[in-house]
């Protein structure tokens, strides 16, 4: 019999707590790169020559570069906290520590990929509009 | 965090083993047990029924209400339709058709479809979690009354031919120079119930996080309590914009201060950027918790377990973050930067991905499973055919080009009602059918049930199809006729014909709903059956929510744990009694639902509807522009509350552990945390700072809008008292978090000095805020309104910080705050990490960025 003071997932329950947090970091990057993205922009258009507009889109290119790096980290460490290939079971249904280390490893992963493909799409209108007017 | 005396923590086995399960509870012991929840959990019966605060009647209470309202908005769209239905009718005039569209629209969004979540979350989610009520009853009960009030309020001005009539978004110039008190009643009374929604919000989330039954990890939580979560996520940031853009509406209204005034630096723009932050990701707050409905039908329909269910997560959290990304599309044709359409373009076809994976996932589900058809799977049915085809006409325009064509035409009027019916309407109606049997335990009919089906969703396609069309030959929103050159006549009849035929349904719907259903007898427990623990509830009717609270080790414990309702019934598993006759519930832990601590819920109170009818009238009076009852109505509201905190929340137990069954030993009483009281300050704050930084947000774009802000040679704050304000302010802070520390180390009459100290220092960041201001006049310029708008936030919130340290203060001298049992000023703490970053923001503005603008 177990007792509920028995501290043996200690440390692994650290790391869980930070991991509710850790699966919404990818579309917090998302979100990061759309408000930054957008606020450029809104000041570039609003207050800078024509030809800044050069040097905004150039600028939202190396954000966008840089989000997605940090998402593709972000999918790689999921990926991994989600073991699919030693652990080749998808639904993580159990009430177990494992399958919670699991569950939450295979959510921020796919929580990555949409996030990955929000910010593709969102830095498009950069890369084919080339003006404010 | 050093203590001189720890709380106590858990302790006892856990988790329990199958011999310990398999052990039966003597009889006598079960007969105790039922009978002190009996006498602790019983509704208060005769005319103090309304003082109940118990999940289950408040919850009905706010379902009915929202319904109501619903109906007499639809009873609204019904006359529109009449005018509408022949060429240069005259059976509503302009005016009054003005004021009908306006309610209808805003009647639907903050009456019905917001409230409703709420309502049917307050009634369900402590079932879907085994738990016995949400962590805070008397705040739902509070906040149903803020609504029940606010929303008679709100409808009752169509009465009196006073009703707002600018369209349910309120634009300005036409609102803010409206010769009413149209625009007062909705600004003010809907704010009032912006309050309480996200009241509602901060219960729920702390209820789904923090009310779990043990054992119940977050991998095997109902999907209804992550949509529950996402969803009050979302409320507590899309919510406080729009409250934040009411507050400088009203503003305008009531003192001329030129926010949205562009003679004088202002700009109706900024109004629309705040309403539809709000507005946007609003129609996901109706959306995502409809679904949920549907996630929880569907497996029950199917006969198996949900597919993908980390895929709806993903969905749900995805739907989540991204629907924060679409507000423009609703202004393509404000004429924005065409980079700025395009972000918000891609962002609302990018939605499109997420919503779509849970309606695969749905579908999946059903085709794996034996499906039965039932009812509550037909409406699931027909809300899937209905949102699809809005979802597609959604994905046409986000399209910035097609969008500017069918802009302001009644193909907007289709798309919406298409996505509102489809996610919103038939979903929840599905719900009432399914949750039916656990709401009054009783069903509902079959054959009136295919009548009101088959009348709603034929009578909608008629209404709403033929719209698209209407729209594409250009007959704009909102006109109250039209001439027959037009050649929309036959398709305005096809649509009014349609209406009545929904109304029909509705009203098929609602007999059944409501008629007594006696002759039935008692109904299966689990007439669906259902895995999940809504229908472990008792049949006939107990109060106590659950007889014992289980121990979950699945997704779908009424499938996969097959002892464990006769378990739960004999009181085997946790809390089985109640020795005190108190409320209680437990409290586990966030990941891993692992019990933490026994909760002492309150019971029923008549101070929750006291507190509502003094916070209404000091949201109603200043409608009529009359400040003084307004003023003594807030102050008495506030008294109410802190009667309300100080007499039944954190207070010191009698006994520090209590045998929760199992052999487990619970602590009483939490602090920090631990605590539900944390979480829920918290979670408020979240929402606060979301709403301060929508007025930060004004500020700046200003700043982008306007190259006149600042104004050339205009007064600016003096640097000198911003100085003082900012230090007096992170001095109140650091006095909190001193008087924090020494209480804990047993160094009370320290720790009082610095509660003393703390509330002047904040009296004098006040004061110096006002005086930095002082000389300049808020109704020149957008510039000084602005920078007073900040100093009024700022101040108003530092009154509030005062009143807690004080409150803190009267613990300690009255021990009720004591080094041992400190949960309120560990939450005041809480309160003023926030204020101290407020301080700062709002002296950097004031101080620092005219210096960097101009």
């Amino acid at each position: 019999m177990s007792d509920i003071r028995d501290q043996e997932d200690a440390h692994e329950f650290r790391v869980e707590a930070l991991s509710l947090w850790r699966i919404t970091f990818g579309p917090l990057i998302w979100a990061l790169h759309f408000v930054a993205s957008y606020g450029a922009a809104a000041l570039v258009c609003a207050k800078a020559s024509a030809g800044a507009v050069e040097a905004l889109r150039i600028g939202i290119g190396v954000g966008t570069l840089l989000a997605l790096a940090l998402i593709l980290w972000l999918a790689v460490r999921a990926w991994r906290q989600w073991d699919l290939r030693r652990d080749p079971e998808w639904e993580n249904d159990k009430g177990t520590s494992e399958d919670r280390h699991q569950f939450l490893g295979h959510a921020a992963f796919l929580l990555s990929v949409i996030s990955f493909i929000g910010v593709v799409y969102v830095a498009l209108p950069a890369l084919l509009i080339g003006s404010c007017a | 965090m050093t203590r001189v005396h720890p709380l106590p923590t858990a302790e006892g086995p856990y988790p329990p083993t199958e011999e310990m399960l398999n052990a039966p509870v003597p009889e006598a012991e079960q007969e105790r047990g039922a009978k002190e929840l009996r006498a602790a959990w019983k509704t208060p019966e005769g005319w103090r029924y309304v003082t109940a605060v118990n999940n289950s009647e408040v919850g009905k209470w706010y379902s009915l209400t929202a319904l109501a309202f619903m109906l007499i908005a639809g009873l609204l769209a019904l006359a529109m339709r009449v005018q509408l239905a022949f060429p240069g009718m005259t059976f509503l005039d302009a005016d009054r058709f003005n004021q009908f569209f306006t309610m209808h629209g805003s009647a639907m969004m903050f009456l019905f479809a917001v409230p409703m979540f709420e309502a049917i979350s307050i009634l369900i989610l402590p079932a879907f979690l085994g738990a016995r009520d949400m962590p805070f009853p008397r705040l739902s009960a509070y906040g149903y009354w803020c609504f029940l009030i606010g929303g008679i309020f709100v409808l009752g001005s169509l009465l009196f031919d006073a009703g707002p009539k600018a369209g349910w978004f309120m634009y300005p110039p036409l609102a803010t120079k409206d010769e009413g008190i149209g625009p007062d009643i909705w600004l003010l009374g809907l704010s009032f119930i912006e309050v309480a929604s996200i009241a509602a919000a901060v219960e729920l989330i702390v209820g789904a996080l923090k009310c779990r039954p043990p054992g119940m990890r977050v991998n095997i939580m109902p999907l209804y309590a992550w949509y529950v979560l996402v969803v009050g996520g979302m409320i507590l940031f899309a919510f406080p914009p729009l409250i934040a853009g009411d507050f400088l509406f009203e503003l305008e209204r009531s003192f001329d201060w030129p926010f949205f005034d562009p003679t004088r630096g202002g700009d109706p723009i900024l109004w629309q950027h705040l309403f539809w932050i709000f507005g946007h990701p609003e129609v996901y707050i109706v959306f995502l918790p409809s679904i949920a409905i549907a996630a929880m039908i569907v497996p029950t329909v199917a006969q198996r377990p949900i597919v993908g269910y980390s895929w709806i997560v993903l969905s749900a959290v995805g739907t989540g973050f991204l629907s924060f990304g679409l507000w423009v599309h609703h202004m393509f044709t404000t004429g924005l930067p065409q980079m700025s359409l395009g972000f918000f373009s891609a962002a609302s076809e990018a939605v499109v991905i997420p919503t779509g994976i849970q309606i695969f996932a749905f579908v999946a589900t059903l085709m794996v499973g034996r499906v039965k058809l039932t009812l509550p799977m037909l409406w699931i049915a027909g809300a899937l055919a209905i949102f699809v085809a809005g979802g597609l006409t959604g994905v046409m325009l986000a399209i910035v080009p097609f969008n500017w064509q069918v802009h302001d035409t009644y193909f907007i009027v289709a798309h919406l009602h298409y996505t509102l019916f489809g996610g919103m309407v038939f979903p929840v109606i599905a719900g009432v059918y399914y949750f039916y049997p656990f709401f009054t335990k009783k069903l509902m009919s079959e054959k009136l049930g295919l009548w009101a089906f088959w009348l709603i969703f034929s009578g909608f396609n008629i209404t709403f199809l033929p719209m698209h069309l209407t729209g594409l030959m250009g007959m704009p929103r909102r006109v109250f006729t039209y001439p027959e050159s037009s050649g929309w006549g036959w398709l305005n009849l096809i649509s009014t014909l349609g209406a009545f035929i929904i109304a029909a349904g509705f009203a098929v719907f609602l007999y059944d709903l409501l008629r007594p259903k006696k002759a039935q007898g008692q109904i299966a427990r689990n007439p669906w059956g259902a895995g999940t623990l809504e229908f472990s509830h008792d049949i006939p009717e107990e109060a106590w929510g659950a007889r014992s609270v289980p121990h979950i080790i699945s997704r779908y414990p009424l499938w996969d744990q097959p002892k464990l309702v006769e378990r739960m019934d004999a009181g085997r598993y946790y809390l089985p009694d109640a020795p005190d006759h108190q409320r209680e519930t437990i409290v586990t832990s966030v990941i891993d639902a692992k019990p933490v601590h026994v909760q002492r819920v309150t019971g029923p109170a008549w101070i929750t509807i006291l507190a509502a009818i003094f916070t209404g009238g000091a949201f109603i009076f200043p409608t009529f522009h009359i400040y003084t009852p307004a003023i003594i109505c807030g102050a008495f509201a506030i008294v109410c509350v802190m009667y309300w905190l100080w007499t039944s929340t954190a207070r010191p137990p009698k006994e520090e552990m209590r045998e929760a069954g199992l052999g487990l030993r619970l602590p009483t009483y939490a602090s920090g945390p631990q605590s539900v009281g944390w979480w829920g300050m918290w979670i408020t704050m979240l929402g606060d700072v979301t709403a301060f930084a929508s007025v930060v947000f004004g500020f700046f774009f200003y700043w982008t809008a306007r190259a006149d802000f600042p104004p050339e040679g205009a007064a600016h704050p003096v640097g000198l008292w911003v100085a003082v304000a900012a230090l007096a302010g992170v001095a109140a802070w650091a006095l909190t978090v001193a008087a924090r520390e020494t209480n804990a180390r047993g160094q009370v009459a320290l720790a009082r000095l610095s509660l003393v100290l703390a509330p002047l220092a904040a009296g004098a960041a006040g004061v110096a805020a006002w005086a930095a201001v002082r000389d300049l006049d808020p109704t020149s310029h957008v510039y000084p309104a602005i920078l007073w708008a900040l100093m009024v936030w700022l101040v108003v919130h530092l009154a509030a910080g005062v009143l807690m340290q004080g409150y803190c203060l009267a613990g300690s001298v009255f021990g009720k705050l004591t080094p041992r049992y400190d949960a309120d000023l560990r939450n005041v703490t809480l309160y003023w990490h926030f204020m101290a970053v407020k301080a700062l923001v709002t002296a950097a503005v004031l101080g620092l960025a005219p210096g960097w603008l101009t």
